[in-house]
This record gives structure tokens, sequence and C-alpha cells, in this order.
């Protein structure tokens, strides 16, 4: 029974920074170097159309550049790697439980548990495929009784899948003493005494190599039989979203930068797929070249999680943005997070109403707020105050019901003028009042006034007030 | 004769014909002269225009037994003032408006479009200088598709362009004779020619007159 399982994408970084071009960027021949060891910078990694050309890994910089002149160079960044690698991981979390992460470019699955699932190699395989789709990277599987001889196998460019323990160790016997992944010092040693197989090594005595190699050669040998158990810290997916993007050329607009988007929401999605959540906000963070910021708020007026729903508000809001400056780097951040929650609809409609409605309120105000901004949406919510104006107060839309609040005893109109515009009382025709309103000498805008509903020129009924500062005209009841 | 047979192949509409329309599709507009003229009231799944004289002449006093029978809030764009509240409470009317401002046509009837697919409000207001034939047509579509009411608010129009409306309405309180009241006449509806200005009794929703105090 071969329970683990290794993934080991020697080429993450470019791939995935491929991912994000076009296709006749991606046909550019690419290289990434890396300057952190001793020496010239090396080629670490290459894209085919480099390779094609005869760049081959570990070359100098120089040899590169002269082999192919047009060739784009990019320094290798470690950590970045390893935040996609990271981000590989939980999009991959959707579908095995246990994931060890091995920078700068490995995966271990543990995968007894899922073989059943999935019904074998085949259709685990098949399952990862799938949800790399939209991220199309290079990666070698190779499957192994340890963790150790999966990791072996798979860095070695060995796809081995078997169920058979015996075809593995074979196969990790047959491996070069090179691909051994010991010290570089040992390696030579070990060549130097003629063993230039993995094979060889195991069929020494270990106890002798343990005197001449020192403890971490016993400590090898036995966590590549299994022996010793590795201990795994397995992958736990972080309880917020934050994931960021190199964007490879500046961006301009905010209608360019969806397609970068539109992965960081596709994580998004797994992400709040795996906690069944959802998510009312989200951040953008767009970084300039000279190191600043831009940062845009888009906001939901009802939970969302699937990616169609996110994206398609997002580019609505981001429609009416501009953006100041070229951007470099996008991040997301995903800000109120909610579980998620039932919808109740009701089966039996309200008589007044034909047909079932096709999605709720907010739906409708997210969508709306969405084109016309946030604040072209409002709904009236009763205050308890005698001021006309305090009475009621306009409020961006949000979730909760509106209460109805207390009925009013004495007429009120159902247009409010804001602000009262002045009258000339000798056109007005007095028919009833006057209510007084004497109140808010506690805050900045007391109110005194006489009110009346009276009939102007053109017969219509309006509310009229008398104050200190003169004749008003303040609502209309038609 | 050839008009009989012709009557006979069903060819010829005739306009005084009253068809028995079902009720189920008609809202009740609180108004029973008007529920006549209209075939029962208003027709469920039609835009309505709304020609206003003068604004707060009474045109929505018109339409208040209509949004007291609401189950959904109503939609208001772009509304001349604020609604307010505490008046509709007043009117018995127990659904929020939903208040929503555009800056341009174009914005204003893609929420009209969006609001009635969504069949999320009861109701839809919308108070709009003057449309496009072609965008009436749209709206009309979206709402007979949708069964949504949409009232279109807009100012008297002399010219008899044709538009897609359903009923088209002028609404107007005539200054030199207040004891004609609100008067409304039709300039277009579905089942029937157009009739010249009659009174509807809007003045019964309003605040009673009575004596003043002082």
């Amino acid at each position: 029974m071969n329970a683990w399982l290794y993934v080991h994408a020697p080429q993450l970084l470019l791939d995935t920074q491929l991912a994000l071009q076009t296709t006749a960027q991606q046909q550019q021949p690419q290289i990434l170097l890396d300057g952190s060891r001793v020496g010239a910078r090396q080629v670490v990694q290459c894209n085919q159309a480099a390779a094609a050309a005869g760049i081959r890994l570990h070359m100098a910089e120089v040899t590169a550049t002269t082999l192919l002149a047009d060739v784009q160079l990019r320094p290798y960044q470690a950590q970045q790697e390893q935040r996609i690698l990271a981000q590989l991981a939980q999009l991959w979390y959707q579908d095995i439980a246990h994931i060890a992460l091995y920078p700068p470019q490995g995966l271990l699955f543990e995968v007894a548990s899922m073989l059943r699932l999935y019904g074998g190699f085949e259709g685990l395989l098949q399952q990862l495929q799938q949800r790399l789709q939209e991220w199309p990277i290079r990666y070698v599987v190779a499957s192994g009784d340890t963790p150790m001889r999966a990791r072996l196998l798979a860095q070695a460019g060995c796809s081995l899948l078997s169920n058979d323990a015996r075809t593995v160790q074979q196969a990790v016997a047959q491996l070069p003493i090179t691909a051994s992944g010991l010290e570089p010092l040992h390696i030579t040693r070990l060549q130097q005494v003629g063993i230039t197989t993995i094979g060889a090594l195991q069929q020494r005595h270990r106890s002798a190599l343990g005197k001449r190699f020192g403890r971490a050669m016993t400590q090898y040998l036995a966590q590549l039989s299994g022996e010793l158990p590795t201990p795994q810290q397995y992958y736990q997916p972080p309880a917020q979203f934050h994931q960021q993007l190199d964007l490879l050329a500046e961006v301009a607009s905010w209608a360019q930068l969806v397609f970068p988007l539109r992965r960081l929401l596709q994580q998004l999605e797994a992400f709040l797929q795996v906690r069944q959540l959802s998510v009312r906000g989200l951040l953008l963070r767009v970084t300039h070249r000279d190191g600043q910021h831009t940062e845009q708020l888009i906001g939901f007026a009802h939970p969302v999680w699937q990616l169609k729903d996110m994206l398609g508000l997002t580019q609505l809001q981001l429609e009416r943005q501009q953006l100041p400056e070229p951007a470099l780097e996008l991040a997301l951040r995903a800000q109120r997070l909610e579980p998620r929650q039932q919808q109740h609809n009701d089966l039996v409609q309200a008589s007044a109403e034909v047909a079932a409605p096709t999605q709720p309120l907010g739906e409708l105000v997210s969508r709306l707020q969405a084109r016309l901004g946030e604040r072209a949406v409002q709904l009236p919510q009763p205050q308890r105050d005698w001021r006309p104006q305090q009475a009621q107060q306009w409020q961006l839309w949000q979730a909760t019901a509106t209460s109805a609040g207390l009925m009013p005893q004495l007429p009120r109109p159902l247009w409010l003028l804001d602000p009262e515009q002045p009258i000339d009382p000798q056109h007005w025709q007095l028919q009833w009042g006057p209510e007084r309103l004497a109140s808010g000498w506690w805050d900045d805008t007391p109110c005194q006034r006489d009110y009346y509903v009276a009939l102007d020129q053109q017969q219509r009924q309006g509310w009229i007030f008398h104050s200190q500062q003169g004749w008003f005209v303040h609502g209309w009841f038609t | 004769m050839q008009l009989q047979q012709l009557l006979q192949q069903g060819l010829v509409w005739q306009g005084q014909q009253h068809q028995p329309h079902d009720q189920q599709q008609f809202l009740d507009s609180g108004w029973a002269e008007l529920n006549q003229h209209l075939g029962g009231g208003w027709l469920r799944g039609s835009v309505n225009e709304l020609q206003v004289a003068q604004p707060f002449s009474g045109e929505l006093a018109l339409l208040v037994p209509l949004l007291r029978q609401l189950q959904r809030p109503s939609l208001w764009l772009n509304p001349p003032a604020q609604p307010y509240w505490p008046g509709l409470l007043h009117q018995h009317i127990k659904q929020p408006p939903l208040l929503v401002r555009t800056s341009c046509n174009e914005h204003a009837v893609w929420v009209l479009e969006q609001t009635m697919q969504s069949r999320q409000c009861g109701l839809l207001l919308a108070w709009l200088p003057s449309l496009p034939a072609a965008w009436v047509r749209r709206l009309q579509q979206c709402a007979e598709q949708h069964q949504q009411l949409l009232f279109v608010f807009s100012s008297w129009q002399p010219s008899d362009e044709a538009r897609a409306y359903v009923n088209r309405l002028q609404l107007q309180r005539p200054a030199d004779k207040p004891q004609l009241g609100f008067q409304v006449g039709i300039k277009k509806r579905r089942f029937g020619w157009p009739l010249p200005p009659f009174r509807c009794p809007v003045d019964q929703l309003l605040p009673a007159r009575r004596r003043l105090l002082t």
C-alpha cells in the first residue's frame, strides 16, 4: 500500500507567471535567474520556448543571453514561490485532507483514506488536474510507501504511480545517488567509493555508514525505509483570506485587472467553499511602482460566495472607478466573512404577487449599488422624533428589516421637501391647524414651528409651517 | 356584406366590444370609475404613463389605494422630493419605499429592468422627463414578461407621438375651476378609445378639512 503522494512542480513560479500572460507572451522565451548562490546568476526556471532554444537549467546567465539575445530575464523570488505553493495547497485542500508543504516546490499528500474515495490514483489525479484547469503548471506526481520515497521519485522526475510498495522500492533503488537529496559533500564522497545509486547505498551496512558519515546518514536511511516515521506538519488553511498577485507588466486600468482578479476570486471561492462562509466585502489593494497603494473597498449588500456573483458585482463597481497610476501588484482581502445562511422562500407567495421572486431583494440592491454607487439606493428608517425632518432617516440599504414605526395620528404628508421652501402666506388657504411642534432644544437643530395643512393657488394640498424665520412649505400630501 | 365576412373571420377588431377579461390580471386601482374605464383596474404586467400637469397635484394620492395593497417594498426612482415614511404610514401604506437616484436616463432604464427582472418590488414608480419610443417598448416587454407594474410620471406632453404604454393618463387640477377637483383624462387605454377628463375623488384620502382653531 502506497499511502503517500508527492507533487513536485519544478517550474512553479514561472508557470504561474505564464498563466497570467497572453498566448503571444507565453511564446516568448523567458527564464528566471537565481542570484542568491555564490558566483554568477544561474538559470533556475525556463519556459518551453527558452528550452527549445537550448537554454538549460543551471546555465550561467551569460551563456543563456549569448544563446538567445532577446530572452526575458526575471529574478527568481523564493518567498513568492512559497506563497504560490501555499495557494496551491489551499486549492487542493478542497480535495485532500492532509497536505504537507515542502518548499519551495513540493507538496506531500497523505492519501491512504483518499484513494478509496476517488477510486484509486487515476481518479485522484483527475480530481487534482481538474482543480488546475485555469492554472496550467507542470508537475510530476509520484507515489511511495514512505514520504521520502515519493519525494525522491517525484523530484527525480519519475512519475511512478503504483499500489505495490516493492515497485516503488525498486524504482528508488535505481535512482542515482545525485538524486538522493543528501548533502553535496556526502554525495561526492559516496561517488568516490563507487556508490552511484541509492540502492547501492542501502545495501551497505548501516552502522558502517553511520560511522563514516555521522548520524544524519543513519537517520536518512531510516526515514527512507520508513523505520523512522517522519513527522509531517499538515497544512492548515488560514482563517483570513488575503492573497496577492504580481502583475508582470504595468496595468493602467481596472478593466485590465479583471483577469488577474478572477484568479484571486477563484481562490476566494475555494476558500469560502471549504469553510461554508460567505463574504460581504472585498478590499482590493493595488501597489504602484513607487510603492504607494490604492485601496478600493467593494461592498455587497447581500452575502455572496460564488465566483460569478463576486466577479460580476466587482466589475460593475470597478467600472465607475479610475486607477490613478499603473499597477504592479494586486492584493485581495476578504472582509466581513459570515456563515452562510439558508434562505427561506415561501412556497406559497402572498396573494398580490403572482410570480415567485427569482432572487432576494438584497441581491437586487447589491447590483444597483454596484452600478450606481452605494448612496444611490436608500431606504427610510422611522425615528422616534417629533421633528419632521428627524422623524425619518435615510439609510443605505441593509439586510435588516425596517421597523414599521408608529403610525402618526396627526396628518403627515407623503412628500417631504428638504430643505423647506419659503412661501408667501397670502397665496395659501389654511385648512387645518395649527399643530405646534417644539422640540430638539437638546441638540443643534431646535425646532419651534406651527404646522398647517393648506391649499396653494393650484389647489394643491401642502404642509406649511410658520416659524420665527417666516412661512415655509415643508411637504405635499398629494 | 364584405364587412360582415371580415367580421366573421375575426379580422376586424371592434372597440365597443367589451371583452370579458380575466379579473385576475387586474389590480384594483381603488377608484370605481377609473377601474371601469381601464377594463377592471391597472393591468398587471404593464407600463403606464401618468402625465402630470403640475407636480404634487394629486398624482400620488391616485396611487395610494394601490400602494396600500402591496406586500413588497415599492421602488421610487428619481422622485421630485423625498417620500416621507411617516406620511406613508399615515396613509396605511405598510411597505417602505426603496429610493433610487440615477444621473441619466440610461441608468434609470437599467434600474427599472433589473428591478422588474428580480420581481422583488411590488410596484415601480419612476419620474422620468421623457423616454424614447424604443425604451418604452423595452420596458413594456420586460414588465409583461415579469408581470410587474410600472408607472412613469412625466410632464404634460402635448404632442401625440405614439408610445408603447398600456395606459396614458393626463392628470391635472384646473386652478381656475377648483370645483372640478382632480381630473383624470385617458389619452390611451388598452380596451377602448381615449376618454375626456373625469373627476377622480382623490381628495377623500387627503386630510379632512376642519375648522381652523385660530
